[in-house]
């Protein structure tokens, strides 16, 4: 059964690639991120800069004036909405400086680049065509349940909900779960109360204060279009090794409705999107796990190796990209650099290396070009010098966001302010060391402030570290 | 966690206790905040490739070799000494005799004297001033290799103000000048920094010197083929090729002088013994055939072709060894890139 729908499987996205490719389909970008990663911003901000015909540096196209010019064309996919730039690009730059929502539904874009050829024969004009996904980052949770039974899925999430830091958070579904009858003819009461629980579980663990990451299901935390269906009403139940389930049992219903999940939700969302990439960008939030404490960063770093496992990355080739295209340039980055001064960038790379240790190794295994980069698709803060009680430290300067808190003070959301974050540690592992969660900040050595969005001039994109660095390494070979 | 560490602090700017840039401060401010400008990071290096250090060790062998005493150089000094004295000697026997025969004329020598030596002294200082700038520039060549190599952020920054004041007296490059000065300005790797001072600032001379290239090349094949004898064009292409090493010198920057010149020269034999070798793959190959070709039309031609390449690839190495920076973003140009012509038939010529 399983060969068989994962022949099927296969077979679709071998088809929808030779589709694809025959109708002429351009890069594919895989912004890929969990929730509050920064996707959409930086998705926004790559096209405004694009568009704009922004000075990129960097990006060799551009500093050497051959981009002709960029512009949106409607997307090929009919069924998915299209990417709300302008809305994501009014509302940081609208008069209330804000950053978008949290993405709740799957949108898609494509970005024409119209440029010349650096090459000295052969036609000069040629153009780029990106195609571009936005996404809710909880959805990518789902990927590694592709691979996982519901029993094991089960034993994993009930074994990690008993670890230290998160056995708080999930008190009541454990006590709820202690006093169930597995054998017991399914109840959809049961059921959903069980299913409400979790999901009310693996809401908290997410709050800022938190800020854990490994908490599939996906759709548990944005349900989309399907709050409610049977399809989302299933939990994990404590069951035994190789314990046979009984039918038409509690366990039975469970297990076909997490079946129905991965087949329905999980699989169609990975093929349709994330089967089929030529280029990845993994945007890696850093900095709210490194608030929480290393707990929440080891966390951070499970989800990201447990889903990176799901793509397919490895050495292009002609035939390879017709049928069953992958990823020769996987880019890491930690996003919201601006949020620390540049000169703990280094360390926040180096933190970043060895979150992604697991997945990085595995694409270099198979040929695929690394970088890892810090970088703010849209800079917040400028860097100052601030000197206080004898100490000179590297701050920044921006508004921080309001109710944000730091040393005893609480921001307003209009005030600038000098922020000196606190020094990431010279040797990354230190940051992982220990076991503790939701640190309160006289416990943390940093403390990283929201800030908002910039003001920029009218029609001008925001500034932003390294975005162009980002491009050139993303899509710079496709523009030579 | 430690005690020593700073903490994490955060200070309103319109706060009237802090001291913030040029506003008005307050008497005593609990802190001050200064605004940056400032540069960016990280590591990863990306390795001196082969053709970068056929570069540099031709740059040790000539323009940057060190003075070592020899004892050719014990002849020379003592020869040299000798003669200078000589001259001296002569020169005030002059100016005696001149003045016994008559004052007026012994004055006379007397200016003309002091005119030589202010001339001698001058052309000593050039001399000096050249050799040090292309020292300079030399190893401003070696520190940027190594800065990109290392994606050194704070070296690069300090490189490429060097490598922009190198051009100051240029007025064409002011707006290459401003696009570094605001690269350095931003958060700019030391690679990405490195690679836009490279591609605004020497991408114009480069086409430049491969200009002059071709046009010596061209000038070399065309004055070959028709000379009536053969001592002729040997003078002709001999100083084509001192005229060309000496303009791309000039366009990269440091004007050589007679000894810069030697040193130059000695730089761009090394650079075409090392990357003699190199080249077979490509270039050897096609001047056998480019030269196969021509000869069949005709022998002069075919000599033409030939002094045409050698000159080309005598720029190339001299366009290698001046500049100020390694090829990165640009592979070395090779002599089928500056000088095509010499590689079509001869019916298009």
């Amino acid at each position: 059964m399983s060969v068989f729908t994962d022949l099927a499987f296969e077979a679709s996205v071998v088809a929808r690639s030779l589709a694809d490719f025959l109708s002429g389909g351009g890069l594919r970008l895989g912004v890929t991120g969990l929730s509050k990663a920064g996707k959409t911003v930086f998705i926004t901000a790559l096209v405004d800069n694009l568009i704009a015909g922004a000075r990129l540096p960097v990006l060799r196209a551009s500093a050497e004036g051959r981009i002709a010019r960029a512009y949106l064309e409607p997307q090929p996919d009919d069924a998915v909405p299209r990417f709300a730039y302008e809305a994501h690009l009014a509302a940081l730059s609208g008069a209330d400086r804000r950053w978008p929502q949290s993405t709740r539904r799957i949108s898609q874009l494509r970005l024409t680049i119209e440029f010349e050829r650096a090459a000295s024969w052969g036609a000069k004009a040629s153009h780029l065509t990106l195609d571009i996904v936005d996404y809710p980052g909880e959805w990518l949770l789902d990927l590694p349940l592709l691979d996982k039974s519901y029993a094991q899925w089960s034993r994993e999430t009930i074994a990690a909900s008993a670890a230290p830091a998160r056995a708080p958070l999930a008190a009541p579904w454990r006590a709820f779960l202690a006093g169930l009858d597995l054998g017991a003819t399914a109840q959809e009461e049961t059921a959903r109360t069980a299913a409400e629980l979790f999901t009310t579980y693996l809401r908290k663990a997410r709050d800022d204060v938190y800020a854990l990451s490994t908490l599939p299901p996906g759709r548990f935390l944005m349900p989309g279009d399907l709050e409610g269906s049977p399809a989302l009403t299933f939990a994990p139940l404590p069951l035994g090794e190789d314990e046979p389930i009984a039918p038409r049992s509690l366990a039975a219903m469970m297990e076909r409705r997490y079946e129905a999940y991965k087949t329905y939700v999980a699989r169609p969302f990975f093929r349709d999107h994330f089967a089929r990439l030529d280029r990845q960008i993994v945007l890696v939030d850093a900095l709210r796990a490194l608030n929480s404490g290393p707990a929440a960063l080891r966390d951070l770093e499970n989800a990201l190796t447990e889903v990176l496992q799901a793509f397919r990355a490895g050495r292009a080739s002609r035939f390879a990209s017709i049928f069953r295209p992958r990823i020769d340039r996987i880019l890491f980055a930690a996003t919201k650099a601006d949020h620390l001064h540049h000169v703990s960038h280094d360390r926040l790379e180096a933190i970043l290396r060895v979150l992604t240790a697991k997945a990085i190794a595995r694409a270099e295994g198979v040929g695929a070009d690394i970088d890892v980069i810090a970088l703010s698709a849209v800079r917040a803060t400028r860097e100052a010098e601030m000197r206080h009680a004898g100490q000179t430290l590297e701050a920044i300067v921006g508004v921080p966001e309001a109710g944000e808190r730091l040393g005893g003070q609480i921001f307003d959301g209009v005030a600038e302010a000098a922020v000196f974050p606190g020094e990431l540690p010279e040797d990354p592992d230190a940051a992982f060391a220990g076991d503790r969660l939701a640190l309160p900040e006289a416990d943390n050595d940093w403390r990283f402030v929201r800030f908002r969005p910039p003001v920029t001039a009218r029609g001008a994109p925001a500034p932003h570290i390294r975005l162009d660095r980002a491009l050139q390494f993303l899509i710079g070979d496709k523009l030579a | 966690m430690s005690e020593h560490r700073p903490r994490p602090r955060a200070f309103r700017l319109d706060d009237e206790r802090v001291a913030v840039d040029d506003a008005p401060t307050p008497l005593a401010p609990t802190a001050t905040i200064r605004s940056q400008t400032a540069p960016i990071p990280e590591g990863g290096g990306e390795p001196i490739d082969e053709a970068e250090r056929a570069v540099e060790a031709a740059q040790r062998s000539g323009v940057l070799a060190r003075w070592r005493p020899k004892l050719s150089t014990l002849v020379w000094a003592g020869f040299g000494g000798l003669v200078s004295l000589g001259l001296g000697l002569w020169m005030s026997e002059l100016i005696e005799s001149l003045f016994a025969r008559a004052r007026s004329l012994g004055a006379l020598g007397a200016v003309f004297a002091a005119l030589f030596v202010t001339g001698i002294l001058g052309l000593a200082l050039r001399e000096i001033v050249a050799l040090v700038r292309q020292s300079r520039i030399a190893d401003l060549h070696a520190a940027l290799a190594r800065a990109r190599a290392s994606d050194d952020r704070v070296v690069a920054r300090a490189l490429v103000a060097r490598l922009a004041a190198l051009y100051e007296g240029r007025a064409e490059t002011a707006r290459a000048r401003a696009e570094v000065a605001e690269a350095r300005g931003a958060i700019v790797d030391g690679r990405d920094l490195i690679d836009i001072a490279e591609r605004a600032l020497l991408r114009p001379l480069d086409a430049k010197a491969q200009a002059e290239i071709a046009a010596a090349a061209r000038r070399v094949s065309l004055v070959t083929a028709i000379s009536p004898r053969a001592v002729l064009d040997v003078i002709f292409v001999v100083a084509q090729i001192v005229r060309l090493v000496r303009r791309v010198a000039e366009l990269y920057g440091g004007r050589p002088g007679l000894l810069g010149f030697v040193k130059l020269s000695r730089s761009i034999g090394t650079h075409i013994a090392i990357t003699g070798g190199m080249a077979v793959g490509d270039s050897l190959l096609q001047q056998i055939v480019g030269h196969g070709i021509a000869s069949r039309i005709s022998a002069r031609m075919g000599e033409g072709v030939l002094n045409g390449l050698l000159t080309a690839r005598v720029g190339l190495s001299a366009m290698a060894v001046c500049r100020p920076a390694p090829f990165a973003i640009d592979k070395p140009p090779g002599v089928g890139e500056v000088a095509p012509f010499l590689f079509r038939s001869g019916k298009d010529r």
